[in-house]
């Protein structure tokens, strides 16, 4: 669990390089067998011109990053919105960022408020969101 | 049998669908996601199959975008867990060349516990 995480500080990144074998793979894990991800004939013949990544693939790299830097916390208490901005393709590499805007206490649980970006490797914003995740208490 | 957006209406609920969490699913899920994992399900894992299931019951045109989405995490899900997904339309809106739909998911362990909770964003090409 990263150590700070104080208003301002950055979340640690994390960059995952998007592959055909991974979407087909995350297709099987999620049942989402849309063409549109999975069939690149298919999808060649559409106006995205091939197969994109699943934005729920995207999104969970966002939610790793904030489980990464918050544990459990995040696991059981974290919340999440996200709009989905530009397709990811296969052969695109995703860095997910993030930083703590805000602490604040709600209702006698310290909160902090995060926002996050995805950028593909043009710097081109992917997916962007917010997310709030429980502090863990610190001891006295 | 998949029901399409002209025979939604706001409060249908779609059919309650139920999926087993195993390893191997969970194993696929966090190589896709190159993720390690642990004793539990990542809660991005269980609310992808939760928006598959919904998915699944919709027919929805080409051209469809998922625009955005909101999760709340409540509860660690162990793997090889039992879970339940329950969907329902909250908004359905027709503007000028656009068509949107906002879905809630709910997901309950087998203790009827909330594990998770969710709004799902479409739009569809008019």
């Amino acid at each position: 669990m990263a150590a700070d995480t104080g208003e301002g500080k950055s979340v640690a990144p994390i960059v995952r390089h998007i592959t055909q074998e991974k979407i087909n793979l995350y297709a099987e894990a999620s049942g989402d067998f849309n063409p549109i991800h999975v069939d690149e004939t298919f999808a060649a013949g559409t106006p995205l011109g091939g197969t994109i990544a699943h934005g729920m693939l995207l999104l969970a790299y966002a939610s790793e990053m904030m489980a990464q830097a918050f544990g459990r916390k995040w696991d059981s208490g974290g919340k999440l919105s996200a709009r989905f901005k530009r397709p990811a393709r296969p052969g695109d590499t995703a860095t997910v960022t993030g930083k703590v805007d805000s602490i604040k206490e709600e209702n006698g649980t310290w909160c902090a408020s995060c926002s996050f970006e995805c950028r593909n490797q043009n710097d081109e914003a992917i997916v962007v969101g917010e997310a709030v995740v429980a502090l863990p208490e610190s001891e006295e | 049998m998949s029901v399409d957006y002209d025979e939604l209406s706001v409060g249908y609920e779609f059919p309650v669908a139920s999926y087993e969490l195993d390893a191997a699913l969970v194993s696929r899920y966090l190589k896709a996601v190159d993720s390690r994992g642990d004793d539990h399900v990542p809660p991005l894992a269980v609310a992808a199959r939760a928006l598959a299931a919904m998915a699944g019951w919709l027919s929805l045109p080409g051209g469809t975008i998922h625009a955005s989405q909101e999760f709340e995490f409540f509860k660690l899900v162990s793997v090889g867990s039992t879970v339940e997904c329950r969907a329902r339309v909250t908004r359905k809106l027709a503007r000028g060349g656009m068509r949107m739909l906002i879905l809630q998911l709910d997901v309950f362990d087998q203790t009827k516990e909330r594990v998770q909770s969710g709004k799902a964003t479409i739009i569809l090409p008019a």
